[in-house]
């Protein structure tokens, strides 16, 4: 008999079996291999069976049993094969998918792998997915993110654009977080804002599904107004799947996906497939939330350690600011009660005392040198109290007022002009009242002594957020190196005033954060500068 | 002639006192402590009192205090070491305040305003 299939030949040579192409050449020396790679399904060899089997040969029926075996075995085995390609891509894909979001305490990061590697082709294929969260603080469970095309001439431009790059999930879900998350948001914005539902709305599809814990495959929505219509109608497809994620007992959200565009069947192996990412996912989306929250937690921990530490130091600070105040205060008030003994008698023995007695001349600088020192210990106690300023807004023009008030015997004994013009529009300045108004003081009776007549011209007037206080003094004349030693305790000048009046001034002024600027005009005199804040802020 | 109450517990301060206030032309009977300011304001009646703040292991405010409380009708006036303590609102109850000095002008003046004040406020006939 002659038959069509090369079957009975142990060599063959190419083209003599149609269903061996080049790179196939091995099979040409192989019997055993050509005919149960190739010959089963060969058309000649079928008809060689046919032939031999209408041949009536004993064996022919046999043959033809175990041909017909082989060939459904052979069919099984590939679907098995088909079958576990598919598992295999599947374990990859969550291995890959479950070390991306392993490794990840970013929510964003987070969710984006999420959508990501429900919507990619290499991942579970759906065509669109919308994530929402539950909001605990509002009870509401609510769209945050969507993923995929709103067109096909959009779905076609996304999948060739995937297509050309060909990138693992890690890659595709940085890519859409970079270049694609916001605008992806705004594009489903409409859609997001209308998918807010009450956690406690125990009707609701999505709250039922949530509460199931389990995927829901929703079909023919628009028919069926109990199962989701309303959603179908927002969505614009009936049917979808509604997977919902929890992490442990957590309702952490529900992801609806769909194949609006390409309308493919979501199978219940999607379903399988897709309830084995959720866990992952929603263990993910918790860990990324309580890390988010961790850090805001941490951030505000750290901020209150400065806090603390910052009045820790300030307390130190402060108690050895006071230990400084009492023991100042304590040495003034031991010295104060002697002094006072002193120059008090001296006094009284000064009106018992003539004019012609010799001994007045002493008794009188009794009475003078306990009258300076009763001044410096005035000053001291002034500079114990500067250590603790109290500052508020005050007016500054009633504040020159009311020094200019004290002085008014003072200054025309002294030989003093003294001019201020108020400006009644300026803000009130921060600062403290009683301190400033001492500095004020001592500035204006710095000059007393001044050979020529003094003329005191006060100005005030507002710059920016500061009010800037004017004194100058035109009987003054004093040099430069004069002005640099001037607050200095004790400093000397021919003209000015000694002691630590202004060194004390400038100590009480700096712990508020105020400028004192010392400068000797070209025309002569010297006038005092002091620069008051009008913001708590403009405080150092 | 006035009578005025001095408590202060420097012997060398109420001996001062004591001699510019007569001169002044007041009455003058001075005191160590609380117990012995309270021992003489049983014993007889005053126009005025001049009271130290730190007394020892005293205070005057305590005893102001005290004479606001049972002689209300009697001024008093503090006289400290201290210029702090005019601002605090314990001494506000006091009809005076003066800072201690050798210059005793500043409390002559104000024993005599105190007293002038409370002159006017006193009913007719007394």
């Amino acid at each position: 008999m002659d038959w069509e299939c090369c079957w009975d030949r142990d060599v063959i040579a190419l083209g003599d079996c149609p269903n061996i192409q080049e790179g196939d050449e091995d099979l040409l020396l192989s019997r055993r291999r050509r005919i149960l790679e190739k010959c089963c399904d060969c058309a000649n060899f079928k008809r060689d069976l046919e032939r031999f089997r209408e041949s009536n040969h004993p064996l022919a029926p046999v043959f033809s049993l175990v041909h017909d075996d082989h060939q459904r075995q052979k069919n099984q085995i590939q679907s098995l094969v088909s079958f576990l390609d598919n598992k295999t891509l599947e374990v990859r894909f969550l291995n890959e998918l479950g070390s991306v979001l392993q490794s990840s305490v970013d929510l964003e990061e987070v969710l984006s792998v999420a959508l990501t590697a429900i919507t990619a082709g290499k991942g579970f294929g759906m065509n669109r997915a919308f994530l929402l969260l539950s909001d605990w603080d509002h009870a509401v469970l609510k769209g945050h993110l969507a993923i995929g095309p709103r067109n096909y001439e959009e779905a076609c431009q996304a999948w060739d654009e995937i297509a050309s790059n060909d990138m693992d999930l890690q890659t595709l879900a940085q890519s859409f977080r970079q270049y694609k998350l916001s605008s992806e948001r705004d594009k489903f914005h409409d859609i997001l804002e209308q998918l807010t539902v009450p956690l406690s709305d125990e009707d609701h599809i999505l709250i039922k599904a949530l509460d199931g814990k389990h995927p829901v495959l929703i079909e023919d929505a628009f028919h069926h107004p109990d199962a989701g219509m309303g959603l179908a109608h927002l969505l614009g497809v009936d049917t979808f799947l509604l997977m919902p994620l929890h992490s442990r007992n957590r309702r952490i959200g529900i992801i609806i996906a769909d194949n609006c565009i390409t309308h493919r069947r979501i199978t219940e192996e999607d379903m399988h497939s897709l309830e084995t990412f959720a866990f992952p996912v929603a263990f993910a989306i918790e860990r990324a939330s309580l890390y988010d929250r961790l850090q805001v937690e941490l951030s505000r921990v750290i901020e209150a350690g400065n806090k603390l530490q910052e009045q820790q130091e300030l307390i130190v600070r402060m108690e050895k600011m006071a230990l400084v105040g009492r023991i100042t205060s304590s040495i003034a008030h031991s010295i104060r009660n002697p002094l006072m003994v002193i120059g008090g008698f001296a006094r009284s023995m000064l009106k018992t005392t003539a004019p012609s007695d010799p001994k007045r001349e002493f008794i009188e600088s009794i009475v003078s040198e306990a009258s300076q020192l009763e001044g410096v210990l005035d000053e001291i106690l002034n500079y114990s109290d500067s250590l603790y300023p109290t500052r508020d807004f005050w007016d500054v023009n009633q504040m020159l007022e009311s020094v200019l008030k004290d002085l008014q015997d003072t200054l025309p004994q002294k030989g003093c002009e003294c001019s201020f013009t108020p400006d009644t529009g300026l803000a009130h300045a921060y600062m403290d009242i009683k301190q400033v108004s001492y500095c004020v003081r001592t500035l204006i009776i710095s000059g007393f002594d001044c050979r020529n007549r003094e003329q005191i011209r006060i100005q005030v007037f507002g710059q920016g957020d500061t009010i800037l206080v004017s004194i100058m003094n035109t009987g003054c004349t004093v040099t430069q190196t004069e002005i640099d030693a001037l607050p200095t305790p004790f400093a000397i000048t021919h003209e000015l005033n000694t002691g630590i009046g202004l060194a004390l001034c400038r100590t009480m002024l700096e712990k508020q954060g105020i400028p004192l600027a010392i400068t000797v005009p070209p025309e002569g005199g010297i006038t005092y500068m002091i620069t008051l804040p009008t913001r708590k802020e403009e405080q150092s | 002639m006035s009578r005025l109450l001095v408590v202060d517990d420097e012997a060398n301060i109420r001996l001062l006192y004591t001699e510019e206030l007569t001169d002044e032309g007041y009455e003058v009977v001075t005191a160590a402590s609380i117990s012995e300011a309270t021992e003489k304001l049983q014993k007889g009646t005053f126009d005025l009192a001049v009271l130290d703040i730190k007394l020892k292991n005293e205070s005057g405010i305590e005893l102001l205090q005290q004479l606001v409380k049972e002689r209300h009708d009697m001024p008093v006036i503090l006289c400290s070491a201290f210029s702090c303590y005019k601002d605090d609102f314990s001494a506000w109850l006091a009809d005076g305040y003066v800072v201690k000095s050798g210059d005793l002008t500043e409390l002559k003046e104000e024993v005599r305003r105190v007293l002038a004040k409370k002159a006017q406020k006193a009913p007719v006939g007394v």
